[in-house]
C-alpha cells in the first residue's frame, strides 16, 4: 500500500531525522500498528511541489505518458492539493483541487476543471477504487488512507535490496474493500514503504516497488517507483522531478478560482 | 469582418511579442517559439442518415490552433478555427475563436477579449449557462463545448478564499446561431397554402454603451457546498418573431415577420453538494421579460416571466462507472392558452458512461427525454484512444417521438464516425 497522497508520493518518503526512529525500531514489542503510524506520520515539510511523469506500459510494451504538476500544503492536520495535467495534449490543463481532512468522518472536498468544458465541477469524494488516469494506481493507493482503516500485523523483518524492512500484513476493516489484504515492506531506517503486494479474492494482483529514492531538500523522497499488475501483465512507472519543499506556497493556489484558469499562477 | 481580421492580426503579433516585453535578456537567449505554447486539435467527422436517402448529415474536417504565452502576471491566448464542411458550406472557412489577455493580481484578475464564458452546474443542459450564446448549426449533436460561441467581453473577478465575485461586461451583442438554408437541421415550418410569408432582416442591437450586456455573479465554494447567485441584464440570443398580418385581394393572408432581439434580465441560482458517491446539483434561472411563440402562426409573441429549473444527481459508484440523471423544467408565469409553450414543460436526461481497457475505451449513452411531448434524443457513443493523441469515435444519434421538440428531427437520426488528433 502506498499511504501518502499522490502529492506526498511525489514529494515525501521522509525519514525522521531524529533519534526517534531508531528508538522506535529498537523498542522491544513494536507492533505492526506502530510501524504504520510511524510511516503515516513521517514529516514531509509544510508544502511541496513536484512534477510526476507517469508511464503506462501495456503487455505489448507500448507506452502512454501522463505528466502532472503538483502542489500541496498542510493546514494543521488537513491538506490542500492541486494537480494540473501537462500531458497528454487532449487533457492538458485538466486540474484537480482537493481539500483533504484528517477527520475520517469529514468528507474531502474535490473539484475538477476540464478545459474543454471550461468550468469547474464538484466531484464526489468517494470512488477511491477507481484507477487514476488509466494507471495501475487507484485513488485509494495514492490517497491518505487512515491507519485505522486496516488492521496491521507485524510478520517479521526482511530485506528489500539493501534496506532492512519491517514486513507488515494489512487487512482492510471494510470487507467490501477491493483488496482482501496487503503485504508491505517498510524500511526500518527511512520509514518508507519500499515494496507492497496487493491481494484480491483471486490472489496476488499488483506489486509496488520503489526503484530509486534519496534525500531532496533535506527529506527522504521517492524518485522512481513502479506498480505492476501481475494478472493483466501491465505496469505503471512513476518518475518524480523538480521536487521542492517548504517554498512558502500561497493559499490562493488552493482556491477554485486558481484551477479555473487551467494553469497555476 | 474587417475589424476582426485586423484584431486577429494585431493579437497574433501581440502573442508573439508578449514574451519579449518581460525580460530582454531572457528573450535574447531563446526564440519566441519557446515562449509561445502551441497546441490544438484536428478532427474529421462523417455521418450517414439512418433513413432514406442515407445521405451525410455531417461531413467536415475541423481544426483548432491555440497559441498562448505567459509573462509575469499577463497571460495571452489566441485560438483559430479552420473548417472544411462539405455538408454546410457556410461553415467552411477560417474563424477567430478566442483571443484574450488576462492580468492576474493579488486578490483579483481581469480577462479582456473574445472568450467563451461558461456558467452553471448542469450536464448537457443550459439553464444559467446563457452568457455565451449557443451554436445550433448541428442542433445538439455536437459536443457541448463546441455549442458555445465566444463573446467579446471584459471579465473582472474579485477572488477571496471561499467567495468570488465576477463582473462581466459584453459591449458587443452576439446572437445564437440557428441552422439555415441547406443545413439539414433547418426544418421548415408548416405553413398553410393560403398564407404567404415574408421575413425582414433580423434587427440586432447596435454596439453602444446602453446596449451592453452586463452580468454579476457571486460564487461561494465552501466545504461540502458550492453556491452561486447571479444577475444578467442581457438580450435574448434568439430574435422575437413579431408578425404583421395583411390580407391580399386574392384572399391570401400575408404574414410579415420582423425578427427583433429583445432585452431581458435573468436571475440565477446554482448549487452542488457532494455526499458519499453522489453529487447533488441544482440550477434555476428566473427570466424577467422573455418572449414566447404563439400557438397560431398569425398570433404575436407574448412577453412573460418564466422560471427554468434543474435538479440532478451524479453517481460515481466506482470501477469507472458514471451515472448522471437530471430533471429540468420551464414554468411560464401568467400562462395564456394561445401560447405554444406549455404552462410547465418538463424533461429529463440520463447520462451513463463506463471506461474499459485501462480507460482507453469509453462507452456512453446520453438520453434526453421530453416528458410532455414524449420525444427523445439518444446519443450512444464509443470512444477509443488508439494513442494518447489519437482518439476514434463512433456513435448513433436517435431522434424519436411524434412531438415538436426532438421528434421533429426523427428523419435526422444518424450513425457517425469521428477521428480526433490532439497536439
Amino acid at each position: 500500500m502506498v499511504k501518502k497522497t499522490l502529492f506526498a508520493l511525489m514529494c515525501s518518503a521522509l525519514l525522521f531525522p531524529s533519534d526517534r526512529n531508531i528508538v522506535f525500531a529498537e523498542t522491544v514489542g513494536v507492533t505492526g500498528y506502530d510501524v504504520m503510524v510511524m510511516e503515516d506520520e513521517r514529516p514531509d515539510g509544510d508544502d511541496r511541489t513536484s512534477v510526476l511523469k507517469m508511464t503506462l506500459v501495456n503487455k505489448r510494451g507500448s507506452k502512454r505518458i501522463r505528466e502532472v504538476s503538483s502542489y500541496s500544503k498542510d493546514y494543521g492536520k488537513d491538506k490542500k492539493s492541486v494537480m494540473v495535467f501537462d500531458r497528454p495534449a487532449d487533457v492538458k490543463g485538466t486540474a484537480f483541487l482537493s481539500w483533504e481532512y484528517d477527520d475520517p468522518s469529514r468528507e474531502d472536498d474535490k473539484w475538477l476543471y476540464m478545459p474543454a468544458m471550461k468550468k469547474v465541477r464538484r466531484i464526489s469524494g468517494a470512488s477511491k477504487n477507481e484507477y487514476f488516469m488509466g494507471s495501475d494506481f487507484t485513488y485509494d493507493d495514492m490517497g491518505d488512507r487512515h491507519v485505522d482503516e486496516d488492521t496491521h500485523t507485524l510478520q517479521g523483518e526482511e530485506a528489500v535490496g539493501e534496506q532492512m524492512c519491517w514486513k507488515i500484513e494489512s487487512i482492510p476493516v471494510d470487507p467490501g474493500d477491493m483488496y482482501t489484504r496487503k503485504v508491505l515492506w517498510v524500511s526500518k531506517e527511512e520509514n518508507m514503504i519500499l515494496k507492497a503486494e496487493y491481494y484480491d479474492k483471486d490472489g496476488l494482483l499488483k506489486v509496488y516497488r520503489v526503484v530509486d529514492f534519496g534525500k531532496e531538500g533535506g527529506f527522504w523522497t521517492v524518485r522512481h517507483s513502479e506498480m505492476e499488475n501481475i494478472v493483466r501483465n501491465h505496469k505503471t512507472v512513476m518518475e518524480f522531478s523538480a521536487m521542492r519543499y517548504d517554498t512558502g506556497l500561497g493559499d490562493k493556489l488552493f482556491r477554485v478560482s486558481s484551477i479555473q484558469r487551467g494553469r497555476i499562477h | 469582418m474587417n475589424w476582426q481580421k485586423k484584431l486577429l492580426q494585431a493579437l497574433v503579433v501581440a502573442v508573439g511579442y508578449l514574451p519579449f516585453t518581460g525580460s530582454a535578456s531572457a528573450a535574447d537567449e531563446s526564440s519566441w517559439m519557446e515562449w509561445v505554447e502551441v497546441d490544438g486539435w484536428v478532427e474529421g467527422a462523417r455521418s450517414v442518415r439512418n433513413r432514406s436517402p442515407h445521405d451525410a448529415l455531417v461531413s467536415r474536417v475541423w481544426g483548432r490552433l491555440k497559441l498562448s504565452s505567459e509573462v509575469d502576471d499577463v497571460y495571452a491566448h489566441l485560438s483559430v478555427d479552420a473548417q472544411k464542411n462539405w455538408r454546410v458550406e457556410d461553415e467552411t472557412g477560417i474563424d477567430l475563436h478566442e483571443i484574450w489577455a488576462e492580468y492576474t493580481a493579488e486578490g483579483w484578475d481581469v480577462r479582456v477579449g473574445r472568450q467563451v464564458i461558461i456558467w452553471g452546474k448542469a450536464d448537457g443542459v443550459q439553464i444559467t449557462d446563457i452568457v455565451s450564446p449557443p451554436d445550433y448549426t448541428e442542433f445538439i449533436t455536437r459536443d457541448l463545448e463546441e455549442i458555445r460561441l465566444p463573446v467579446d467581453a471584459v471579465m473582472f473577478r474579485l477572488l477571496g478564499d471561499e467567495v468570488d465575485v465576477e463582473l462581466i461586461w459584453i459591449p458587443v451583442f452576439r446572437a445564437a446561431v440557428q441552422p439555415s438554408a441547406d443545413n439539414p437541421w433547418a426544418l421548415e415550418q408548416d405553413i398553410p397554402d393560403d398564407v404567404r410569408v415574408m421575413v425582414s432582416p433580423v434587427d440586432e442591437p447596435e454596439t453602444s454603451l446602453e446596449n451592453s450586456e452586463i452580468a454579476l455573479k457571486v460564487s461561494a465554494f465552501w466545504s461540502g457546498l458550492d453556491v452561486a447567485v447571479s444577475v444578467f441584464h442581457t438580450w435574448d440570443d434568439n430574435p422575437v418573431m413579431y408578425r404583421t398580418i395583411t390580407g391580399s385581394d386574392e384572399g391570401e393572408v400575408e404574414i410579415h415577420f420582423s425578427p427583433e432581439h429583445r432585452r431581458m434580465t435573468v436571475f440565477g441560482l446554482e448549487f452542488s453538494r457532494p455526499l458519499s458517491d453522489f453529487v447533488f446539483r441544482g440550477e434555476a434561472a428566473y427570466y424577467l421579460g422573455r418572449f414566447f411563440e404563439p400557438r397560431s402562426i398569425t398570433g404575436n409573441p407574448l412577453e412573460k416571466n418564466a422560471l427554468q429549473w434543474l435538479g440532478g444527481v451524479d453517481w460515481t459508484p466506482g470501477n469507472d462507472w458514471s451515472v448522471i440523471t437530471q430533471l429540468t423544467g420551464t414554468a411560464v408565469m401568467n400562462h395564456e392558452s394561445e401560447m405554444a409553450a406549455e404552462k410547465h414543460a418538463m424533461s429529463a436526461t440520463l447520462h451513463v458512461s463506463k471506461k474499459l481497457m485501462r480507460q482507453t475505451l469509453t462507452l456512453s449513452n446520453m438520453l434526453y427525454y421530453d416528458i410532455g411531448e414524449q420525444d427523445f434524443f439518444d446519443q450512444i457513443k464509443a470512444e477509443y484512444a488508439v494513442r494518447d493523441d489519437l482518439h476514434l469515435f463512433t456513435g448513433v444519434d436517435v431522434f424519436g417521438g411524434g412531438g415538436n421538440s426532438f421528434g421533429r428531427y426523427r428523419d435526422n437520426s444518424q450513425i457517425w464516425v469521428k477521428a480526433k488528433y490532439s497536439f
